[in-house]
């Protein structure tokens, strides 16, 4: 199993601070985009991915036990 | 203002000098080096007040608005008489800070921050800070700080929510190669509102790091990208080790320095003959329509829509915005006012 938290306005989207759902074998790329089919969440393209607190790229391939974040770069300032 | 009595100075400084990190040597340095704000809204506001306070030798500011009430809440440079007189950010920001520290030479630059005015504005800048509102500017200064080697330091938030990171060139991986593409859609102060203590929080990472970078302690500066949020209470410290990206066309080895090219800019024109300005973005894409209008009637804003479009009346001025993030702002003939109104509201 996996622990997925949300940040920001994608963790109101989802409601919860994290989901546990079993992502393992699936990239990066292929979690979010079950996510968004799963969870009306808006694209997650140019969100970033942390697997165990370490930026991620898309084609990254998530291990049992891995913990996956999802962090939207904001613009405000 | 205190004369230039070297004791007067000496006790100025003095327990900035005492903080082992800095000292007299590092005090020298920062007295001499040079800081370019992109921005003086609310990070910019605050960086500045620090790094003025912290005697800087010199401190350029770069800003295209004006004061507006709804930034007294959190733009801690501003008073209600710069509302009343409508004065530029810039202008406003640079009156403060001469009052603040009369020994920092402080240049006001109202106007866009454009590709071409940063590449014209950095040649001895030490040390870049974005308080921007936009991606497509931050790509900008993102692309002149991998150009020119000169450290930035990223920073945004919105609501209670913020994040940092600090970009020095070939070293970090850069803006472009943990994004790829400007981010359609970000959200912004003027969507998703903001509270004070998540600028704060923002500027006191932004200006920490600008410090270490002035006293040239680079093995102090952050290489974790920092987020945040005050009210959920949610920390994360990054680490970047993996995102550095070969081909980026920013910060690679075939680099071209794309958001320096007028082509990938956001387009604004006066529509001939009206009172109109029309915006196209640089990134094309599907905007959501609907989730906007909810977040812009929240705000109190006049909102109607079809399918295809939403016109919003925000003052004088009314904006029609299309899904594919095309826009017209009505009433206005000045390109920047215009391109400024869109960003506040579509980032």
């Amino acid at each position: 199993m996996n622990k997925v938290l949300f940040f920001a306005h994608l963790r109101d989207a989802v409601g919860e601070e994290f989901l546990k759902i079993d992502a393992s074998g699936k990239t990066v790329a292929e979690l979010k985009v079950e996510l968004v089919r799963n969870y009306n969440l808006p694209k997650l393209d140019s969100v970033m991915t942390a697997v165990n607190e370490e930026f991620a790229q898309d084609d990254e391939v998530i291990q049992d036990g891995d913990e996956v974040a999802f962090i939207p770069p904001v613009s405000g300032g | 203002m205190f004369g230039k009595g070297e004791n007067r100075m000496d006790e100025r400084y003095s327990r900035q000098v005492l903080f082992p990190g800095i000292g007299k040597e590092g005090q020298d340095k920062i007295s001499r080096k040079h800081v370019l704000m992109i921005g003086a809204g609310a990070l910019g506001s605050g960086n500045a007040e620090v790094l003025t306070r912290a005697g800087i030798g010199r401190l350029t500011i770069v800003d295209r608005d004006y004061v507006e009430a709804s930034n007294l809440q959190r733009q801690q440079l501003y008073t209600e008489e710069d509302v009343i007189e409508k004065l530029p950010k810039a202008a406003a920001a640079q009156k403060r800070l001469q009052a603040i520290n009369s020994d920092v030479e402080v240049k006001a630059i109202i106007g866009d921050a454009t590709p071409s005015m940063l590449e014209d504005l950095v040649k001895d800048v030490d040390v870049i800070i974005d308080a921007t509102d936009n991606f497509e500017t931050r790509m900008a200064i993102n692309d002149v700080s991998q150009k020119y080697s000169i450290p930035w330091i990223y920073g945004a938030c919105v609501g209670s929510y913020g994040m940092s990171f600090s970009i020095i060139p070939g070293k970090t991986p850069c803006l472009n190669c943990l994004l790829r593409t400007i981010p359609m859609q970000g959200l912004t102060c003027d969507t998703g509102g903001i509270i004070s203590p998540a600028v704060q929080m923002v500027i006191s990472h932004q200006s920490a790091e600008a410090l270490k970078m002035l006293v040239e302690d680079w093995e102090a500066v952050r290489t974790s990208f920092v987020s945040f949020d005050l009210w959920r209470n949610q920390y994360t410290s990054l680490k970047m080790g993996k995102a550095k990206f070969a081909g980026c066309l920013s910060c690679g080895e075939e680099r071209t320095y794309p958001y320096l090219d007028q082509e990938n800019m956001t387009k604004t024109t006066v529509l001939c003959g009206r009172d109109t300005v029309q915006i196209r973005p640089s990134t094309q894409g599907e905007l959501s329509l609907e989730k906007l209008a909810g977040q812009l009637s929240t705000l109190g804003y006049t909102v109607k829509g079809n399918p295809y479009l939403l016109s919003v009346e925000m003052g004088s001025e009314r904006m029609v915005i299309f899904n594919d993030g095309r826009a017209l702002i009505h009433g206005t003939k000045d390109l920047t006012h215009a391109k400024s109104i869109y960003q506040r509201i579509l980032g």
